[in-house]
């Protein structure tokens, strides 16, 4: 017997079970083969895009926001330097501690570094900053560059933030800007890729906002497992946002806003021939850097809870009664329905009864204006004229004319205007759940009752008249050229009598020119001449056998103090409207600011 | 028929002019091949030419070591096999007696230098199995008991390191040599059945980190971040390979350290995802080659002891092998088993090669 023999039959025993016992490991070791075939050939291109998403990181580079100017090319909001603490919660062990040594070295509270810190860690992603302290002072400046080597997880980052050069004067116009929110984002989606920006919240800024913004860049990063930077795969600049120059004449908004000495009201003043408005007021106002810089600080509690609603733009937003203000438009309807004509004399007792209403509808005169024609209601005001005609035109007369001269119409000038409010039947019935009463009606002749007018469509209204007609759309954008500008028509107002339109100016010219007008007292031989109406809101409504006096004491219920006109009227050159709230008398307090307004924008005349 | 005279003869021939003719060089070029293979993805895997130099020593040491035991004759050395096993057990013994640190007590330290008495075992014990059992041309029943008595004490010992992953592998190492010696089928049946009854009290003494890996294999999700982090990381660097994979040094789940101890348990992860399907298919071809190979010379053996020896030496690195491939492709639970010949660790590279070496040294005749 040879070895090769033995050899054969020795196969046996041990090898077939060493083969039965090595199949499961023989099993297993296809199904990794199968396993790793199915991850890297099924599933290759899923686990492909989850190991690109592990290492790249993308990075936005923010684009710098756009100045804005005013029409002369006078800076009115910039970007400064600000500088702010930020932290990287993944770099934190204890942020507790962290906090509190921050809060020693920086001299600010422990609560409010605290609440800024869980506020920011919700926000963001495990390896991304976010800042702590915003507009850290010099003094926190350096102290912080010393000592922060020895705190991880927090550094100092330089950022560009929004200045307002004239603060207060600007505010409503301008706006501000914020951090993005998370409505923000479900809203516009795109702006996910903006990260610590900002975007206009209000005013300018948002309304302009896509040129102010600009495009952000992008850098595509290698990021390792502890979200540390490896290197920089591709780098797509930023585009920076464009400049803006505004219709507001800097100057002239400067010189009004003082006027206001910081009273309750707003101003629009616009130029009758182009829409382009050159001042715009509301007051109280507030100071946008405030907002700006988003320092979480009481000043901004304060600014939103303040009973006087500083951010409110009084201006576009704020919603009046006309009052007598209205009175031309109303004067206009009737004459072009031919209820009256400019020489009807309408007798004024003062006193306005309804067939079948014991209960006289009352002129602001006790006793009266006596008989008095179109021009010299205007002029004097008389309730009972309007009373009269608008009795006669019925709401179905009155309505189309005021509607044509832009009442209860957004304007269009930005996306914070108020409609304003220009009743009708369907209205009253839907909101009031009452019939239109003629009382109404009598009520609508002199601007009170239910018409609601912003600061903005009474100055577009008048615009109307100056320019016999036509009311260009508003804007605040400055056009490169005025003297080729072209502004687009917002209405145009056919009256069959063209005359109507001087005889009306001569009417509003009398209010403050002629001996007997209410706005007398602001005559000034050296001023322009000024086309323009007085009106004085009521806010509460005199019941029988009250007086006013005993409403006043509350200087709430005080009535507004309206006024709106343009001027010179040779040739018109800037319309103005002022409301001043529970300020009573628009003669006294709102015509001056009118006056003033034109002057000084016209040049050439007193502008005090 | 497979086997002519005639090349049995030049065989013979051969063998009578040198042993190291007797070699098959498959074996040792694969084993080369698989360590240098391995050196190369240490370092793309951790790029520190420091522990790719410390590997490389180890992979020196073992090659030396390989030669001389292919060179020794397996027939004159049967006396140092059957005490063995002692060596392995008071090297055990010492581990657990020695200081620690940690919460596992696993190294020796001898201070230049360390290693693992437990990877020594589970070699150590079939060699020792296997001689005990073939000193007599019959085996009793009592030889049977005698080496598994033997093989459960070295498997607590090393269960209480405690080294889950080891002491398996070392139950194992153990076992083989009795079944493959041919204990009859009915108790082999009764002890696996009786294995099965003993789990729950195995469960019980496991510890919270070991149950961890099991409950994170059965649902991978529960635990994104926590130890199902490692098993999802090293699916996406795997699956991100495709087909070509994305080039020597390349991987960014390695390279930027999303891949959790890459240079080690996980290093198949990064051939994957470096080199793609292509090169785990090489390496799997690679490793069942190997298989073969060793398998093979348990087949053409005429001695016993050889065929035991070489049998059991096999299924212990392709267990190995399929357990830590299976383990990084997420179809096993992790337990921590290095990559034969490839992963980073000394202890293992040394016995891995010595175990070749044993293997190519049973293929002598004489």
């Amino acid at each position: 017997m040879n070895n090769f023999s033995r050899e054969s039959l020795n196969t046996g025993k041990e090898y077939s079970r060493a083969l039965f016992f090595l199949s499961p490991f023989i099993f297993l070791f296809s199904i990794s083969l199968f396993q790793v075939l199915n991850l890297t050939l099924l599933q290759g291109d899923k686990y492909q895009t989850i190991a690109e998403s592990n290492r790249i990181y993308q990075k936005s580079i923010n684009p710098v926001r756009g100045f804005i100017y005013d029409r002369k090319g006078t800076l009115l909001a910039e970007n400064i330097v600000q500088r702010d603490l930020y932290v990287t919660p993944a770099y934190i062990k204890d942020s507790s501690k962290t906090i509190l040594t921050l809060s020693n070295l920086l001299n600010m509270p422990y609560e409010l570094l605290e609440k800024n810190f869980s506020r920011g860690v919700k926000k963001a992603k495990k390896f991304d900053s976010f800042p702590l302290v915003k507009a850290l002072n010099e003094e926190q400046i350096a102290k912080a560059k010393v000592n922060l080597d020895s705190i991880s997880g927090i550094e100092v980052k330089a950022t560009l933030k929004r200045y307002v050069l004239h603060e207060e004067t600007l505010a409503h116009i301008l706006g501000y800007v914020g951090d993005i929110s998370f409505d923000d984002i479900s809203r516009n989606k795109l702006l996910a890729e903006f990260q610590n920006t900002q975007i206009g919240k209000t005013g300018i800024e948002k309304d302009y906002d896509l040129i102010l913004r600009g495009k952000p860049g992008i850098q595509t990063q290698e990021r390792d497992v502890k979200g540390k930077l490896v290197r920089v795969l591709d780098t797509l600049g930023a585009e920076d946002g464009k400049d803006i120059y505004l219709s507001i004449d800097q100057e002239l908004q400067e010189h009004l806003f003082k006027l206001f000495e910081n009273r309750r009201g707003a101003l629009v003043a616009l130029e009758p021939k182009t829409g382009l408005v050159r001042a715009l007021i509301s007051s109280p106002s507030f100071n946008p850097n405030i907002l700006n810089s988003i320092l979480d600080t009481d000043e901004v509690e304060s600014l939103f809870s303040n009973k006087e609603s500083p951010i409110f733009n009084r201006a576009v937003s704020g919603q009046y009664p006309p009052a007598s203000t209205l009175k031309p438009f109303v004067g206009l309807a009737a004459i072009e329905n031919e209820i009256i004509s400019w020489d009807k004399k309408i007798k004024d007792d003062g006193k306005f009864y309804v067939e079948g209403d014991p209960r006289p509808y009352r002129g602001w005169k006790e006793n009266g204006h006596g008989r008095v024609d179109m021009r010299k209601a205007i002029a004097e005001s008389s309730d009972v004229y309007f009373y009269t005609i608008a009795y006669d035109l019925t709401l179905s007369g009155i309505r189309p004319m005021l509607d044509s001269f832009g009442f209860g119409k957004k304007t269009g000038l930005t996306n914070f205007e108020a409609n304003g409010l220009l009743p009708d039947k369907k209205w009253k019935l839907g909101y009031k759940g009452d019939f239109w009463f003629k009382g109404d009606t009598i009520n609508l002749g002199i601007g009170q009752g239910y018409i609601l007018a912003t600061p903005l469509q009474l100055a577009m209204a008048y615009s109307g008249l100056a320019n016999r007609g036509v009311i260009y759309e508003p804007q605040f954008i400055q056009p490169k050229d005025e003297t080729s500008f072209e502004p687009k028509k917002a209405a145009e107002i056919q009256l069959s009598d063209k005359k109507a339109w001087e005889k009306m100016e001569q009417a509003l010219v009398d209010v403050i020119s002629a001996r007997n007008g209410t706005a007398h007292k602001v005559f000034d031989a050296n001023s322009a001449v000024i086309a323009g109406k007085t009106g004085t809101a009521q806010i509460k409504s005199i019941l029988p056998g009250k007086e006013y006096d005993a409403i006043r004491k509350n200087p709430a219920l005080r009535d507004h103090a309206l006024f709106v006109g343009y001027g010179p009227v040779e040739d018109p050159k800037l319309v103005v409207a002022v409301v001043i709230e529970n300020g009573e008398s628009g003669s006294e307090v709102a015509a001056p600011i009118v006056k003033s307004a034109i002057n000084f924008y016209a040049g050439g005349f007193n502008a005090e | 028929m497979q086997n002519k005279p005639l090349s049995f003869s030049v065989d013979i021939k051969l063998n009578k002019r040198r042993n190291l003719a007797n070699f098959d060089y498959s074996i040792v070029l694969t084993v080369l091949l698989l360590g240098l293979f391995g050196l190369a993805m240490i370092y793309s895997a951790t790029g520190s030419y420091a522990l790719v130099l410390r590997q490389a020593i180890y992979f020196f040491l073992g090659v030396i070591l390989m030669i001389i035991a292919a060179m020794s004759n397996f027939r004159k050395m049967e006396p140092i096999y059957l005490n063995a096993v002692w060596i392995g057990f008071f090297l055990l013994v010492l581990v657990l007696v020695l200081p620690n640190s940690g919460t596992t007590n696993r190294w020796i330290n001898l201070g230049f230098i360390g290693f693992q008495p437990s990877e020594l075992m589970r070699f150590l014990l079939p060699i020792s199995a296997a001689a005990y059992l073939t000193r007599n041309p019959q085996i009793k029943l009592s030889d049977w008991i005698i080496v598994l008595i033997t093989t459960l004490v070295a498997f607590i010992l090393v269960f209480l390191q405690p080294d889950f992953g080891t002491s398996a592998i070392v139950l194992l190492s153990g076992i083989m040599p009795i079944i493959l010696s041919g204990l009859p089928w009915r108790y082999i049946i009764y002890s696996f059945l009786g294995g099965i009854g003993t789990l729950p009290f195995l469960w019980m003494s496991l510890m919270d980190y070991q149950k961890e890996r099991i409950y994170t294999f059965i649902s991978p999700e529960t635990d994104a971040l926590g130890s199902g982090w490692n098993i999802a990381q090293s699916k996406i660097a795997i699956g991100s390979g495709q087909f070509f994979g994305k080039g020597y040094m390349e991987g960014s789940q390695s390279q930027l350290d999303f891949i959790p101890e890459s240079h080690t348990d996980f290093i198949f992860a990064v051939i994957v995802e470096e080199f793609g399907f292509l090169g785990a298919l090489g390496l799997f071809l690679l490793y069942a080659f190997l298989i073969h190979r060793l398998l093979y010379v348990a087949k053409r053996s005429n001695s016993k002891f050889a065929k035991l020896v070489s049998a059991t030496l096999s299924i212990i690195l392709a267990a190995y092998i399929t357990l830590n491939i299976s383990m990084v492709v997420g179809i096993f639970p992790v337990v921590g088993m290095p990559l034969p010949f490839i992963s980073q660790g000394g202890t293992a590279l040394v016995v891995n090669m010595i175990t070749i070496g044993i293997i190519l040294s049973l293929r002598r005749t004489t």
